[in-house]
């Protein structure tokens, strides 16, 4: 009996000293190992290869579905993620809440090669640090099946047309609300009032009984368009349709004559990231032309280093991607963060819950 | 001596284990929502506070009554269609299967999906009922529908299905355990006493198997209470679910007070559901000795 009770004794002690190794293992960050929260197609495997072969550092991504998922998964608990891919509108936020270091701009030597519109953002620079790197920018068009709809659309509110009923896609995001305010010519759309929001509120829920489904990632949305199960949505545009048109889909890409949504992504690195040699590894690797137009090859999207995607890109892919043309961006409507935030968010929410 | 104290020992030994695991995996997150309830919304994130307005918002905001509503709707309904087909099953395999070994391949056919991953079971209701799914393409084929219909997934009707056919097993074997220990010289000697089937049925098996039939109800309504895949996987734009909430305020919105406040409110409504069908089952109870 003795035994028994010291061999299970002995059993618990070595459970919990087992537990105690694992815990201190536990850090998804071993060295070298770079830990990812990204936008899909900023770490395909078509550059990142190339990456961990020139750096010694392993690769691991994460995808986020929107740009408020960034807060939530670094409010969660630090020490995961070492290196963000988030648009300007959503830098405020993690500045705000210490979740990000600043960036030292001695260690990327391209950084004075990107647009200069983009690298002064207010949102980017604050308090007399820069807290990102921009690298890729473009617009979020509308798609649609071109077997299904004859005529191309042109206007936001064709995902208000009743005969596309259950089967136009929109986006689970708050900015869902920008779009809508622009349909509806609220002027500022990031400054919205109350009445205003309601306005908004009560057109897209006026919309529910035509929409298919609020979709949340690009795989999700190719599913969606290749099983016929939607015709027209909200897109991000390139990465999705590039998707489709290799499984064969037929879709085209549309900007609504009320005008596309426009952003840029920034990569910001994680407070207290232990692997911050790899960071700025990727940074470089990324502001250079195999990063600048790996991604743009991947994800149709634009490079912010005109420097570098010269070297890359072909003279026509250079003009078709606006690159010769920095004035472009002042023709789209740029992603702001909305002072009342909360506001947003709440009255997405309610068009959610509503029946 | 020395033997009961040792035997003391090892009682608590026994007990420890899963009390510490109550303790430090349930009460304690549990008590630090309960604090976090009462915080305050501060851009970027939050800030300790004591303080009523994340509860005072459940009710004044009606997009939280409207998905409560929906969501007691959704278990409700997953609940009572769980109960319709299992019991009718449990009652063939206990009363109608001779064959002990048939009665135990049939029991197992019904459990055995739980083996089967969630996602994967939600994935197959996708494929069957979506626009160019397996039902839509055999009501073309057979000639009932002209053109595929869209009625039949991304809605209510759709997450029904899913939470019904997933949460099956959790009504269907209680009923069944509850129907098999009913003796059976209780039904004979009700049929000797020139007692037709049907009121045999109704004043014995039932009332006897009641406390399965709570059992299952509440584990059923329980889990599809909760459930916030369902809705991202086959439900629309009308199946926002209260867990789809909380997971929102705890995500996107970056609110964990109201995300707190609104799980004590659905912790309240489960452990609520529960005492009731305690209680029930127990009113219910005879002894059979």
């Amino acid at each position: 009996m003795k035994r028994i009770v010291r061999n299970v004794a002995l059993a618990a002690a070595s459970a919990s000293l087992g537990m105690l190794a694992f815990s201190a293992l536990a850090p998804a960050q071993a060295e070298g190992q770079l830990s990812l929260l990204v936008w899909e197609g900023y770490a395909d495997p078509s550059f990142v290869k190339d990456f961990e072969a020139e750096s010694s550092c392993k690769v691991q991504a994460t995808y986020v579905g929107s740009n408020d998922d960034f807060a939530p998964k670094l409010a969660a608990g630090g020490g995961v993620y070492d290196l963000m891919s988030v648009s300007s509108d959503a830098a405020a936020v993690l500045v705000a809440a210490g979740f990000v270091e600043p960036v030292d701009v001695s260690k990327v030597p391209e950084y004075n090669n990107v647009y200069e519109s983009f690298r002064t953002l207010p949102a980017l620079n604050s308090d007399g640090q820069v807290w990102a790197v921009p690298f890729t920018w473009g617009a979020n068009p509308f798609i649609y099946r071109t077997d299904k709809i004859a005529t191309p659309p042109d206007t936001i509110a064709a995902l208000w047309d009743p005969q596309y009923k259950g089967k136009i896609g929109m986006w689970d995001d708050k900015s869902m609300l920008y779009n809508t305010a622009r349909m509806l010519g609220i002027a500022d759309p990031f400054n919205m009032s109350d009445e205003e929001l309601e306005k908004v509120k009560a057109k897209l829920i006026e919309q529910k009984p035509l929409v298919r489904k609020y979709w949340s990632t690009a795989g999700e949305l190719e599913n969606l368009f290749a099983s016929n199960e939607m015709w027209i949505s909200y897109t991000w545009g390139g990465l999705m349709l590039n998707d489709l048109k290799k499984q064969n889909v037929p879709v085209a890409e549309f900007t609504p004559k009320e005008g596309a949504d426009g952003w840029n992504d920034n990569w910001m690195i994680a407070k207290g990231s232990p692997n911050i040699d790899c960071a700025y590894k990727y940074i470089n690797f990324m502001m250079s032309p195999k990063g600048q137009c790996g991604v743009s090859t991947v994800t149709g999207y634009s490079a912010t280093n005109p420097v570098a995607a010269k070297t890359c890109m072909t003279p026509e892919e250079f003009k078709a991607k606006h690159q010769d043309d920095i004035s472009f961006v002042e023709k789209l409507h740029m992603w702001q963060a909305p002072p009342r935030i909360d506001v947003y968010t709440n009255t997405w929410n309610a068009v959610k819950a509503a029946p | 001596m020395r033997a009961s104290t040792r035997e003391a020992w090892l009682k608590s030994a026994l007990v420890l284990p899963p009390l510490a695991w109550t303790l430090v995996f349930m009460f304690v997150p549990y008590a630090i929502m309960f604090t976090y309830s009462f915080y305050t919304r501060k851009y970027p994130t939050f800030v300790p506070d004591f303080q009523f307005g994340n509860y005072i918002a459940l009710f004044q905001d009606v997009q939280y009554r409207q998905v409560f509503l929906r969501t007691l709707k959704i278990a409700s309904l997953v609940s009572l269609f769980a109960l319709l087909l299992s019991y009718p099953v449990a009652y063939c395999l206990v009363f109608k299967i001779r064959s002990l070994r048939l009665r135990m391949a049939l029991y197992m056919a019904v459990i055995v999906p739980l083996w089967v991953s969630y996602l994967l079971r939600a994935y197959t209701w996708k494929t069957i009922l979506g626009s160019q799914g397996v039902l839509n393409s055999f009501l073309v084929w057979a000639g009932i529908l002209a053109q595929p219909t869209d009625l039949l997934l991304y809605n209510q009707f759709s997450m029904v299905i899913t939470l019904v056919h997933i949460f099956i097993p959790f009504m269907f074997m209680p009923i069944f355990t509850s129907l098999e220990k009913i003796p059976r010289s209780l039904i004979e000697a009700s049929k000797d006493l020139g007692v037709g089937r049907g009121w045999t049925f109704l004043k014995i098996t039932l009332p006897l198997s009641l406390p399965g039939v709570m059992a299952g109800f509440t584990f059923t309504f329980c889990l599809s209470f909760g459930d916030f895949v369902a809705p991202f996987l086959v439900g629309g734009p009308d199946g926002f679910m209260i867990a789809n909430i909380v997971q929102s305020q705890f995500g996107t919105a970056l609110n964990w007070p109201l995300g707190s406040a609104i799980s004590i409110a659905i912790l309240a409504i489960v452990l609520t559901v529960i005492s009731i069908s305690d209680r029930f089952e127990r009113s219910g109870r005879l002894d059979l000795g």
